[in-house]
């Protein structure tokens, strides 16, 4: 059975008011601007090329002394888990925050709007709104789990600033966690028609003596769209 | 007995190289990845629903003793992209699942690939 999930999510941002995160960006909104046609366009359903439980390949991040402890834990945990029980803040269908979200097995579809690009994926039926209008973060908000996202293009490239997560999602399956300080830049840009790039700059003191980067691949898949995912249906974690 | 098992952790082993790492919405981790096992038995229920799709099997061990084994593809919307329906599978069906069992001992197998009675292979998880 097909959906019109894409459509309906579409149709609820264009409203501009069915969150308080919204409302709040609201505020400090300038006036839409139009979608400049030299802008790079990202528009289509992707999908990681390569999934691995972990966002580094190889190497372990400059961790500070009590991140790597929390760490050593969750691989502990992962483990030596029930399947049903396991440690992982996703089992219980909480949202993977940034940027987990974009490690998923599952697809996400970027939609253009005039002052935003929309991220809509599949896994959890999450969205990202990345606002391009040139406003910046909110001064005042509470932490969330998905956090605040402003973007802005540089040649072919998107780069998107996202602040206000909380500190209750991992960074990756493996486990490796971080602060509610952290601060992540994403850039995205096209290598060929079918492969879009995303190197993810992670910068969080309280976390990792250093910032730190990783990259990712995701490929077009014309064919797909997003579907209806919900994770709570059956799910048999407690 | 034994000689066959032998055969059939072999070809589990072949199917893991060529199928990769598998995750979905239950950590991987909790899976023996490296320890893949392939199963034949009875379909008793098949649930098609997120986070994952689940066939409960009964499988005569050894011994002739009966166990029920839950076996977790991935969702619906993903196995739909890899070929599957939600019609294909029904209670009574035989069938033969390959995958990667729980590491605690419970019956759960993580599908990594499925054969059905008329000897049409899917992917279980529907991404490589």
């Amino acid at each position: 059975m097909r959906t019109h999930f894409t459509g309906v999510v579409i149709a609820m941002l264009s409203l501009c008011c069915c969150t308080a995160g919204l409302a709040q960006n609201a505020k400090s909104s300038k006036s839409p601007t139009t979608l400049a046609a030299d802008h790079p366009d990202f528009s289509g359903v992707w999908f990681i090329e390569k999934y691995t439980r972990t966002i580094l390949p190889k190497e372990d991040p400059p961790f500070q002394p009590w991140s790597q402890d929390v760490y050593k834990a969750h691989v502990l945990a992962n483990t030596t888990a029930d399947p049903d029980s396991g440690p992982d803040p996703t089992a219980r269908c909480i949202p993977p925050g940034v940027p987990r979200i974009m490690l998923h097995p599952f697809p996400f579809e970027i939609v253009n709007a005039r002052d935003r690009v929309v991220f809509i994926f599949e896994y959890q039926s999450l969205v990202r709104q990345i606002f391009t209008d040139g406003r910046g973060h909110p001064k005042d908000f509470d932490a969330t789990y998905m956090g605040n996202s402003t973007g802005k293009y540089e040649g072919d490239t998107l780069v998107v600033d996202t602040v206000g997560m909380n500190d209750k999602t991992w960074l990756d399956a493996a486990g490796l966690p971080h602060s509610d300080s952290m601060h992540v830049l994403e850039r995205y840009r096209r290598i060929d028609r079918n492969t879009l790039e995303a190197t993810f700059t992670i910068e969080d003191p309280k976390a990792y003596t250093k910032t730190w980067t990783a990259q990712k691949l995701f490929k077009l898949h014309p064919d797909w769209q997003i579907k209806e995912y919900v994770c709570a249906e059956n799910n048999e974690i407690h | 007995m034994k000689y066959r098992l032998a055969i059939l952790f072999a070809v589990a082993m072949g199917a893991l190289l060529v199928a990769g790492p598998v995750s979905a919405h239950h950590s991987s981790a909790a899976y023996d990845l490296d320890h893949p096992a392939t199963l034949r038995g009875t379909v008793t229920s098949f649930e098609w629903s997120n986070p994952h799709v689940f066939i409960h099997v009964d499988v005569k061990d050894d011994k002739g003793n009966v166990e029920n084994w839950r076996v977790e593809g991935n969702s619906p919307n993903m196995l739909t992209r890899a070929g599957w329906s939600k019609d294909m599978i029904k209670a009574g069906d035989q069938l033969e699942v390959t995958g990667a069992p729980a590491k605690n001992g419970n019956k759960i197998l993580r599908l990594n690939s499925l054969k059905l009675a008329n000897g049409q292979k899917f992917d279980g998880q529907g991404f490589k």
